[in-house]
């Protein structure tokens, strides 16, 4: 970036690339154009994959690329700003994928210097990467070899001995290639979908260990720290802050379910039973025992929970969040949440994605239990709906790939070509399991599932709670709208590298990211502006994965959505209706301003680069 | 109504910092804003209060700061006298310091800390009367608090716990019975009769 741009501070100018196969490492200015367009964090990464895409690439070959990058507010005095996007093409999917963890991994990685990682080729042998400030080394790993997430870090703290280095670790999941394994930074900071884990296996990378001393640059720094204290004031004064930080996301739980939309044994419901067992109050009243929180945050979400008395006493995890205690609890039929407990601990431990293997693990459950699976397909495990003993040793068999568990380690595509017979159970769209939300209330969370770009992840547009609140009475086009707003500021989040929680769950005005955005790069912008770069970006991802061979057909909500109604609860007996959704999905793509295909128009791939 | 001259500044009885670790989330809030109060840059590596995280076993998140020590042995130990108190507070001097990091090992608590870009290492000197981190803290981790009530809440813990132990007598159609304190909070019954009752009751 040269002086007297537009671009007065913010960013670092630099991207680190490491080249694994011939151990070389290069630096690659980034230019104001670059910064501008795509912000950051998400938005680099998204570009940088285009930029590097063979069609018909293996995600765990050499070819593939893996970038890590950090937003350009990570790290400063900015309410929950430390937040770090993983961006390749997904083994779990085969088309675009990110992956985002809060906590200091990325914050490091900027006082290093680096305003993104880009990690190119394969390793010959295992092995970590060290980066010290401007020094970088590919070492050995052996001896870390099949180690859990969490001593791999602890161990690699000693070895390098400095306790204030930030490492980023894959668990034996990751090792083994399961599709949807996940890297594990600070014990519990997970980028969790896609299988970023996977990539870092197939790279032959144990663990990324950052070191990083120099001043974050800021233009106006005394103008970032009055909004800031603003900002701190309004965040902390909220009547909810309190209750925020005693249950965090597990609060979730009693909501979801009353309004009807928990996960329950494989999707097949849509309201828990014994949603009481596992809920945040049980959680708090019994087994928390402090808390945590990512980058500056005044919200401290994360709970940090100890199991005290029973089989799994002495099990100390941070979290589960609603995601995980769903996924890990109703959607296998547990209600014992000293279980949950333990398989979040088990899924972080072993590096995998909670969601994805919730999903899975309640898959195979349902298939044994309607005799589609024999004793011998799962491997002599008699197993039933809460049976935590067999729910934790299928975990372990999918991270060590034993028996059943490598066929769940392909992930939903995987399993659908061992057992076509299960298709219809398993709940993904483009090979990515569903979050836990369910997509037959309402109309928009099936059409967010189906549209999101990396497949059905709740966090691309989590839009069923204001439908539900508020939008009942809403227009079809209204609630598209709401879909693609919230697919359109989502992203802006992971660009500028902050967490989307104060805004969603507290209600902090987004126009506020623009200001700090100013403040910190002296480029003046308002939110529309960031905005239309963010859309930018959803017509970059859209192009990648149309490049993949993504089809109209490919947008679709799982099949338990169309022809299995809820059973129980507030929605009993509702169902997607097929036609509706042709209708939603021909009216998005129009607003959108895609063609009936879903392809981005010329115009729009000019805009975003593409072309 | 008269004015009772409270500002921090003017202030003279001597306040110091205290940690309350349990209730820390590790949001690192007081390093960044340290950083910048203190330098006017945004580094977490260059604030003087730091955050120690350890996990999974045991789990323990605390900031670490200078706890101005009346005998400094980070002040004994500095071969070119750069340490000295000033009206409570332990400084350093950068134009005496010749960045031997005598101080910063010789510190018990760790609380003297070191950059590259500096010769001095640099502690916490409570922001001229006005700790921002203390401000920041989302928590209320970090407490700013006059020297003599430092170990009030471990008497308060100790008093209850004697207040446990404490029985009282009373009658009961006529018969003399004991009651602890702890009892009451049970209703009366000890744990075991209450589980029992519980179990019966369902």
């Amino acid at each position: 970036m040269t002086d007297g741009g537009m671009i007065k501070g913010g960013y670092l100018g630099n991207i680190l690339h490491i080249g694994l196969t011939e151990k070389k490492f290069w630096l690659e200015e980034v230019s104001e154009d670059f910064a501008l367009k795509y912000i950051g964090g998400r938005g680099f990464g998204a570009k940088i994959v285009m930029d590097n895409l063979h069609e018909g690439m293996d995600p765990l070959g050499p070819e593939n690329i893996l970038v890590i990058a950090p937003g350009v507010l990570s790290g400063l005095y900015v309410p929950a700003a430390g937040k770090t996007s993983f961006v390749s093409i997904s083994p779990l999917t085969g088309i675009y994928a990110d992956s985002n963890m809060g906590g200091m991994f990325g914050v490091e990685i900027r006082q290093a210097g680096y305003d993104a990682l880009v990690i190119h080729g394969r390793a010959p042998e295992f092995s970590y990467i060290w980066i010290d400030d401007d020094q970088v080394q590919i070492r050995d790993a052996s001896k870390y070899r099949g180690k859990m997430s969490t001593s791999t870090e602890r161990e690699l703290k000693e070895d390098l001995q400095d306790e204030e280095i930030k490492v980023a670790t894959i668990g034996p999941a990751g090792e083994n290639l399961v599709r949807f394994a996940c890297v594990n930074s600070e014990w519990s900071r997970n980028a969790g979908r896609t299988g970023m884990g996977a990539i870092l296996g197939s790279k032959n990378i144990k663990a990324i260990a950052v070191r990083g001393t120099k001043d974050l640059p800021t233009y106006d720094l005394d103008k970032l720290v009055k909004i800031s204290d603003r900002a701190y004031e309004t965040l902390n004064g909220h009547p909810m802050m309190k209750f925020w930080q005693e249950e965090g996301l597990m609060s979730v739980i009693d909501y979801a379910n009353t309004l009807g939309i928990i996960p329950t044994r494989n999707f097949s419901d849509a309201h828990f039973e014994y949603a009481d067992r596992i809920n945040g109050e049980v959680m708090t009243s019994r087994y928390k025992i402090g808390d945590s929180a990512c980058y500056s945050c005044p919200m401290a979400c994360g709970n940090i929970c100890l199991v005290k008395s029973g089989k799994y006493a002495g099990t100390v995890t941070e979290g589960p969040e609603y995601e995980s205690a769903a996924m890990l609890g109703s959607n296998v039929g547990i209600n014992d949440f000293s279980a949950v407990l333990r398989g979040n601990y088990l899924c972080d431990e072993l590096g995998m994605d909670t969601i994805s293997s919730g999903s899975l693990v309640a898959t195979v459950i349902e298939g044994y239990e309607r005799g589609l699976l024999s004793l011998e397909d799962v491997d002599g495990i008699a197993l039933s709906w809460g049976d935590d003993s067999s729910i934790m040793m299928l975990l372990e068999k999918i991270a060590n790939r034993e028996g059943i568990g490598d066929v769940l380690a392909e992930g939903a595509k995987g399993v659908i070509e061992k057992f076509p017979h299960l298709e219809p159970l398993i709940s993904h769209v483009k090979g990515m399991d569903q979050s836990a939300y369910d997509g037959r209330v309402g109309v928009t969370m099936a059409l967010a599932y189906s549209t999101s770009d990396i497949g059905a992840h709740h966090a691309r547009a989590w839009t069923i709670a204001k439908e539900l609140e508020v939008g009942a009475n809403w227009t079809l086009e209204e609630k598209i709208d709401l879909v693609i707003y919230h697919q359109t500021v989502r992203p802006l989040f992971d660009m500028l590298g902050v967490c989307r929680l104060p805004w969603i769950e507290l209600g902090f005005d987004e126009n506020t990211y623009a200001e700090f955005y100013t403040a910190a790069t002296g480029v003046e912008v308002t939110l529309d502006d960031l905005l239309e770069k963010s859309k930018n970006i959803y017509n970059l991802t859209r192009a990648i994965n149309m490049r993949m061979g993504v089809t109209r057909t490919d947008d679709h909500p799982p099949e338990r959505t169309f022809n299995d109604p809820i059973k129980t609860g507030p929605h009993a007996g509702e169902h997607m209706d097929r036609n509706l959704f042709e209708q939603l999905l021909e009216i998005y793509y129009q607003r959108r301003g895609w063609d009936k295909d879903g392809r981005p128009s010329e115009e729009q791939l000019h805009e975003c680069g593409v072309l | 109504m008269k004015q009772v001259a409270s500002t921090s500044s003017d202030f003279s009885r001597l306040r110091v910092l205290t940690i309350v670790p349990e209730r820390c989330s590790g949001c690192r809030t007081c390093e960044i804003v340290c950083s910048i109060h203190n330098y006017k840059v945004s580094n977490p590596k260059k604030a003087r209060i730091r955050l120690l995280s350890l996990y999974p076993h045991p789990v323990i998140k605390m900031p670490i700061v200078c706890r101005q020590c009346k005998v400094p042995k980070c002040m004994d130990s500095c071969p070119s006298g750069a340490i000295y108190i000033e009206k409570g507070l332990v400084r350093i001097d950068e134009t005496k310091c010749v960045g031997c990091h005598a101080c910063v090992v010789s510190c018990p608590f760790g609380a003297i800390y070191v950059h590259a870009d500096m010769i001095a290492p640099f502690k916490c000197e409570l922001c001229g009367g006005d700790p921002q981190c203390v401000k920041a803290c989302p928590m209320n981790a970090i407490l700013y608090v006059p020297e003599h009530t430092l170990g009030q809440s471990k008497r308060l813990i100790e008093t209850l716990k004697y207040a446990h132990l404490k029985e009282m007598e009373y009658f009961e159609h006529g018969v003399e019975k004991k009651l602890s304190y702890a009892e009451i909070e049970t209703g009366g019954l000890r744990e075991k009769e209450k589980k029992a009752k519980s179990e019966a009751e369902s």
